[in-house]
């Protein structure tokens, strides 16, 4: 008993362990980075159709642009239709200060600058009230609204979005993050005008 | 013990979660669909098997002293390699799962075989232990999620069982109705242990 108890042995089994764990991860993490990084591109792509849904027939590049805008930045999808005319975005921004942090938010928007529909990418709300954000319910305020013809902001805080019931940080972080997108289409639509 | 008796003991009498009442945080936390529980169950499962197998395999190795970081080490590599693998292959799953994969190293269902059966027991027996445990853990999460499931969003794997319209119980896909309906689930399934028991 002693002998097995000695301390180079206990830290010799332990190293030994935690080398073959290490060596076993890095393995896995080699063959499981590209089907990761694939499934994320793929849901991506499925959500501009969703977004756009109501555009019809689209065509879009396969990854996004990046664009800056003072203070933040958002990656996009033009989006052109049969006749290769731009029909509208698909905008992925960071929606700020969420109850579990930010998350990415795509809103599709139609050329004239209208809201068309939005996907949360991905999210650490909390489940039963933050990510009801994701429901029919709460999404279909937004539809039409440009960013004109609406006070980004929830009713508490004097704008024109009903919070979700008991999630009124996330409804905050998801309004700021479809301005965002406005802002950013707007910025987008103004340098193709000239 | 034969093999035949032993799967019936780890699905009811000993069932981890319904007779030993481990691993609760998972089980009310992932089990808001039939989908959901399934999912967690048998990631814990393929956790439960390998570590099983690896530390009975090491039992003669590791030292007494260090024994638990030793055997969480091993859980902790198979936890990440379940949850990379999960990530690659089921990615709308990992979504929903995604934040309680983690969580799988500190579910004591895993500690609690490594340190009282396969760090005792030889290869195969662990094997089996940490198979028929997992399945067990699977059964009650694939029950709690469809009695959570069913009531609250009125579907059932996903399939509708009540018109859209339909007004469905949504307590029970709260935190709320995870309680309420492993309450009920204990009960029920301690009454069954019961009778196996009792039929000896």
């Amino acid at each position: 008993m002693d002998k097995q108890e000695s301390g180079i042995r206990i830290i010799g089994v332990l190293v030994l362990i935690a080398f073959f764990a290490a060596a076993l991860l890095a393995y896995v993490n080699k063959i499981t980075r590209d089907p990761i990084a694939r499934n994320m591109k793929e849901e991506t792509k499925r959500a501009v159709r969703i977004v756009l849904n109501t555009l019809g027939e689209i065509h879009y590049p396969d990854d996004p642009s990046l664009k800056r805008l003072n203070d933040f930045e958002a990656r996009y999808f033009p989006a052109v239709g049969k006749d290769s005319a731009l029909v509208g975005y698909a905008i992925i921004v960071k929606a700020p200060n969420g109850f579990g942090g930010d998350f990415d938010l795509m809103v599709g928007i139609d050329s004239t600058g209208r809201v068309l529909d939005t996907y949360v990418l991905n999210h650490k709300e909390t489940p039963g009230l933050g990510d009801n954000m994701k429901k029919e319910d709460f999404k279909k305020q937004f539809r039409n609204r440009t960013l004109e013809n609406t006070k980004w902001m929830v009713k508490k805080d004097g704008g024109d979005i009903d919070a979700l019931t008991a999630a009124t940080i996330t409804s905050r972080a998801f309004t700021s993050g479809v301005k965002r997108a406005l802002l950013t289409f707007k910025a987008l639509h103004k340098g193709k005008q000239r | 013990m034969n093999v035949k008796e032993k799967l019936l003991k780890s699905f009811f009498v000993e069932n981890p979660v319904t007779g030993l009442l481990l691993g609760l945080c998972p089980t009310l936390a992932t089990t808001t669909s039939a989908e959901n529980g399934l999912g967690m169950g048998l990631a814990t499962t393929f956790v439960l098997v390998s570590s099983n197998v690896v530390i009975s395999l090491l039992r003669n190795v590791i030292p007494n002293r260090v024994r638990i970081p030793a055997f969480i080490v091993v859980i902790a590599t198979f936890v990440t390699i379940v949850d990379m693998g999960m990530q690659a292959t089921l990615y709308d799953l990992h979504k929903t799962l995604g934040l309680f994969i983690p969580l799988i190293v500190v579910n004591c269902i895993i500690l609690g075989r490594a340190e009282a059966f396969a760090s005792k027991n030889n290869l195969w027996d662990s094997f089996l232990d940490g198979l028929f445990m997992g399945l067990g853990f699977t059964f009650s999460l694939f029950i709690l999620g469809s009695v959570r499931e069913i009531l609250g969003t009125g579907s059932w794997l996903g399939m509708a069982l009540v018109p859209g319209d339909w007004s469905t119980i949504l307590v029970f896909v709260l935190a709320p109705g995870a309680f309420l309906s492993l309450g009920f689930i204990l009960v029920g399934m301690n009454k069954i242990a019961r009778v196996i028991e009792g039929g000896k």
